[in-house]
């Protein structure tokens, strides 16, 4: 039974593939080990793994060690943050390495406005276009995708982790990660720098610790993770309101505490948030996870009593409690299919796990080591090639169907002033 | 001369499977005319055929080109080394495969410990004081023992060599990577006393060329912050019975990243390391009549290490400054009444307490008590030999750490050999199950430790034979094969459970593994002439047994496990000169389960060494690795390549 399930769906993507250009489009970035040089970029394609060494077949050369972050630049670019190797890659849609900067050692999270990558460092050194700067705490560099060089960096908080873009400001969540070994302590920031500046224009106190791992973005809601202190200090999710903070709020008025785990998290189709939480009990030594689906809007409303369901759509919750090492977890924000993906034992291959819309699980796809992060790469079907110029100059965001929208999410690709844009 | 021909009674009655691998010429080195009267020992030193064991002694040792003990330990049937490359890169041994932990290596019956992580870095001890350096399976079968010598799944014993007159020895080396090295050594005999002093400086910039070519990269390199420095000086007393041991080994060290991608030579990864190890240790031997054996140990061992990637030029890892502690103080006592000429009965107990400090946020030192009590018999009747042994083992930890302490662990764990033995034949059978309780840092280390860790498990099976022939001088031949099957249940890992960046330890895993080692000894000793040819073999099937229902990596071998490897060293000696060649190769194996691509290459690394002796000096030049085969142990930390090495030694 379930053998022709596979068949039929193995032929209906077949033919899919074979009807017109692809449908779904994903690029996984596997973290591999530690120095062991084998991060690698698994390239997806309606529903066949077409390479995981997607990078080193297209460029005859390896892609680095433990990449952390993939984000869409503008319609033909992406940027990878490759950690260890201190490299931000960047290739074009057909995974071809376009330029490559090592200004930025160890690197973690990328944004992007179409014209300058963002990116958030734990390192303490920056070679930009105006000399080395040297940093105390982490910061944000700025790289220009004309010239792939950094024309500007920040001082943040200590080990910054997620970033992301929103009217024009940068919000990124401070970790301290280090400090269980460094000589300061965890952080509890978000730094908020605007982007055409370069300057911290506030530092919001969330009052939880460790902000770190993944963040995701949904119109002007942040989704930070903290894993806590792995002792004491329980995880927790906060919800951030960007308009809240560039309104000046008082920092407790700017997010709300859910105390959920979202070790990995994204933002679903509808604007929501999806989160698999992983919580860590030294009593048992056992790992409780926690899947969440949150409406941010609810739950800043309510002050965090409402808006998060322990649920997530059809199969998803079942499928992943049988995972050894669930990984991560993205929706194509073009098509609205979710994946997620299995690091099983760490040291072998991960799984790639594909649901459709609704969460019936369509397949499952052997990856690499550590398959962590996602891209989907925009295709025919979300998109409109040509635009003729300056028709629409509104400074309203449209969605590829023509409907306008209050508020962008982050990643989906949207037509502003007459322009695509992945927002 | 004198001394020499006492020492030999004794050595033959104490240490009869040390001497199998001796010959004649490991005496000839020293003093030429006593090459007659050795070769009896050769002759009647039967070794204990019970236990799987290989020996590396005298002549051969000193004639292999080995600075470590990692070295020398690399040509024995079933050892897979780790080395991180270069003089300073972490050593460590595995034994069939059961990992590096379940290695016990002990100099002079004394286990060398590291509470807090469980292995013993090779690389920090000497081979020149060394007599022999012994490989048992499972464990040593003596009639006496200390219940520590049944605690570990593969044994490696150090044997310190007793002095046999007074000396002086002055030796430098000079070699390939910026290496310098000195040493002196004096030795001296009086009334029934013997002792050394011997102490060593080296310093190396390790600063080898490596090159990565494959269809996807040509790397081209030279290896930075791989430099190594340290001072050792011990000692050693021995009067009969009693031996007493004193150590201190303080280095300094680079410890480079990988070879991993990069764009130009800014912020290689770099670490640096600081140790200082000092161990003083006593034993001492005492035979009633024949009937009763007596042995009591005692060892203080003190290991300081500091860890720094504070500076500049990191800017990858996390600015740590770390500095550890460790102190263990050990002492057994090991009784063993033979009533009857064919029966032994040994009764052991072990009590050792290791302390762990550190300058780590949320950790408090911890404090490890560990007994273990030995019952052990041991009977031989015609051609019959039969061992078996039952070890009891308790941990209890102490700390103030957050998490508290793990709950005190007790268990059982019983060994049994069989063995007959006709025409110099000898077939064996032995199973032993043992564990290896979870380390200090596996515990308690910040953020990764679990404090409910179970300990690992292996269970092993053996079936060999052997057979050694010595009586028509001047042949001898030795062989011998052993087939094994083991078992290792929960396994301890270190997995990402907490999110992507915060790893932890968990059991997780099953091996289960067959094998075959073998080794081969033809020796050859003409007058004023010796031929050797030493042989081992493994052939080896490690499969991953942790999960049935993950049909791609359940049943394919595990990681780092070569199906096939081999050593030939040939050994060829006219009185004062002497030539050895050995070739280790190794094949393929998988250092990954993820892609069929992740896969070390095989190699095979020849190394030549010649020696030659006039009046008070003895020269030697060795080139390593002959083909300048650049491979791996690890993926991205490449081996050094040729290198060569000269050193001139000056005796009185």
């Amino acid at each position: 039974m379930k053998f022709y399930k596979k068949l039929l769906l193995t032929l209906l993507g077949v033919g899919a593939a074979m009807g017109a250009s692809a449908i779904e489009k994903i690029i996984v970035v596997n973290e591999g080990l530690w120095q062991s040089d084998n991060g690698t970029l698994s390239y997806f394609e309606d529903g066949r793994i077409v390479s995981n060494e997607w990078f080193r077949e297209v460029n005859g050369e390896k892609l680095g060690d433990t990449p952390n972050d993939i984000i869409l630049v503008h319609d033909n670019l992406e940027a990878v943050a490759i950690g260890t190797s201190g490299i931000v890659q960047f290739i074009d849609g057909s995974g071809k390495a376009v330029a490559a900067t090592e200004d930025v050692p160890n690197n973690r999270k990328l944004a992007s406005d179409g014209k300058y990558v963002y990116v958030t460092s734990y390192a303490h050194e920056c070679t930009t276009v105006d000399g080395v700067k040297n940093f105390t705490k982490g910061y944000v560099a700025k790289i220009d995708v004309e010239t792939f060089k950094v024309v500007s960096a920040v001082e943040v908080g200590y080990e910054p982790e997620g970033i992301a873009l929103y009217n024009g400001h940068l919000f990124v969540a401070n970790s301290g990660g280090y400090s269980y070994q460094g000589d300061h302590e965890y952080e509890s920031t978000v730094s908020v720098i605007d982007a055409g500046t370069m300057t911290v224009k506030r530092t919001v106190d969330t009052g939880q610790i460790n902000l770190s791992g993944i963040m995701s973005r949904s119109g002007q809601y942040l989704c930070i993770n903290s894993p806590g202190d792995y002792y004491e200090v329980q995880p927790a999710t906060i919800i951030m309101d960007c308009n809240a903070v560039l309104a000046d709020k008082a920092d407790a008025e700017c997010s709300v505490k859910l105390n959920y785990a979202s070790t990995y998290n994204t933002t679903a189709a509808d604007g929501s948030f999806y989160a698999i939480g992983s919580v860590y009990s030294y009593a048992t030594s056992a790992y409780q996870y926690n899947y969440l689906t949150i409406d941010p809007k609810q739950a800043m409303e309510s002050a965090g009593s409402k808006g998060v369901t322990e649920t997530l759509p059809g199969s998803l919750v079942e499928d992943i409690k049988k995972m050894t090492t669930p990984y991560g977890i993205y929706v194509n924000p073009y098509s609205g299919y979710i994946y997620g993906t299995d690091a099983c034992g760490s040291a072998d291959a991960g799984m790639l796990y594909q649901w459709s819309p609704a969460g019936e699980l369509l397949g499952t796809y052997k990856v690499y080591i550590n398959p962590g992060h996602f891209l989907a790469l925009p295709t025919e079907q979300s998109g409109i090639k040509n635009i003729a110029d300056g028709i629409v100059t509104d400074q309203a965001w449209y969605t590829l169907q023509g409907i306008r929208v209050a508020q962008p999410v982050k990643g989906h690709i949207y037509i502003h002033n007459g322009k695509k844009i992945a927002y | 001369m004198k001394h020499l021909l006492e020492g030999r009674t004794e050595r033959k009655f104490l240490l009869a499977a040390v001497l199998l691998f001796m010959t004649g010429m490991s005496a000839f080195a020293e003093e030429p005319d006593s090459i007659h009267s050795l070769d009896n020992v050769v002759i009647t030193a039967r070794r204990e055929p019970l236990a799987t064991s290989q020996t590396l002694s005298g002549k051969e040792l000193e004639s292999l080109s080995s600075t470590s003990i990692a070295d020398a330990l690399k040509y024995f049937a079933g050892v897979q080394i780790k080395d991180m490359g270069g003089l300073g890169g972490l050593k460590t041994i595995n034994v069939r495969s059961m990992g590096s932990q379940h290695v016990g290596v002990y100099i002079d019956g004394i286990r060398i410990t590291n509470a807090q992580n469980g292995t013993v870095d090779l690389g920090k001890y000497s081979l020149s004081t060394l007599e022999s350096v012994q490989l048992y399976n499972a464990n040593k079968l003596d009639q006496c023992q200390s219940a520590s010598e049944y605690a570990s799944g593969a044994t490696v014993y150090l044997k310190t060599r007793r002095p046999q007159r007074d000396s002086l020895t002055l030796l430098g080396g000079i070699g390939s990577f910026h290496t310098y090295r000195g040493r002196v050594n004096g030795q001296i005999c009086r009334k029934g006393w013997s002792a050394f002093v011997d102490a060593e400086y080296l310093n190396s910039k390790g600063d080898y060329p490596f090159r990565y070519k494959s269809q996807y990269e040509d790397t081209v390199g030279r290896r930075t912050n791989s430099d190594i420095e340290y001072f050792r000086v011990e000692g050693a007393a021995f009067h009969r019975g009693f031996s007493s041991h004193v150590y201190a080994y303080f280095s300094e060290r680079g410890c480079p990243g990988g070879i991993v991608r990069r764009l130009s030579g800014r912020y290689n990864n770099v670490g640096r390391e600081w140790d200082r190890d000092i161990f003083a240790q006593a034993s001492y031997k005492h035979d009633f009549h024949g009937k009763h054996l007596l042995q009591f140990n005692m060892k203080y061992a003190y290991e300081y290490l500091r860890y720094n990637t504070d500076y500049p030029e990191n800017q990858n890892t996390v600015r740590a400054d770390n500095h550890f502690h460790q102190h263990d103080a050990y002492g057994s006592a090991a009784y063993a009444w033979l009533p009857f000429n064919w029966l032994s009965v040994n009764v052991g107990y072990d009590a050792r307490m290791s302390w762990l400090a550190a300058d780590l946020k949320h950790f408090q030192p911890v404090r490890r008590f560990d007994e273990k009590a030995v019952l052990a018999l041991r009977a031989r009747y015609l051609g019959f030999s039969f061992a078996g042994s039952v070890l009891f083992q308790h941990l209890k930890d102490y700390t103030s750490c957050q998490v508290g302490a793990a709950r005190p662990l007790s268990r059982f764990t019983p060994s049994v050999s069989l063995a007959y033995t006709r025409w110099g034949v000898t077939l064996r059978a032995w199973y032993k199950c043992i564990f290896r309780a979870p380390t200090l840092n596996d515990l308690y280390y910040t953020q990764v430790g679990n404090r409910n860790l179970k300990p690992e498990y292996t269970r092993q099976w053996n079936l060999g034979v052997e057979y050694q022939y010595a009586d028509l001088q001047p042949w001898m031949f030795a062989i011998q094969a052993d087939g094994y099957i083991n078992h290792i249940d929960n396994r301890i890992v270190c997995l990402p459970l907490k999110g992507t960046y915060s790893w932890s330890m968990m059991n997780y895993g099953k091996t289960y593994c067959r094998g075959l080692n073998a080794t081969g000894t033809v020796r050859y000793t003409p007058r004023n002439w010796t031929f050797s040819l030493l042989m081992s073999l493994t052939w080896q099937k490690d499969l991953n047994r942790t999960n049935p229902e993950d049909s791609d990596n359940y049943d394919i071998p595990i990681c780092y496990s070569p199906a096939l490897s081999y050593g030939i060293t040939a050994v060829a000696g006219w009185k004062y000169v002497t030539l050895t060649v050995s070739d280790l190769h190794v094949s393929k194996r998988m250092w990954s389960y993820a892609d069929p691509d992740d896969m070390l290459g095989a190699y095979d690394n020849i190394d030549v060494k010649l020696t030659g002796a006039w009046r008070w000096f003895t020269a030697s030049f060795e080139v390593n690795d002959l083909f300048d085969v650049q491979y791996e142990h690890i993926p991205r930390y490449p081996m050094p390549g040729r290198n060569f090495k000269f050193t001139l030694t000056y005796s009185l």
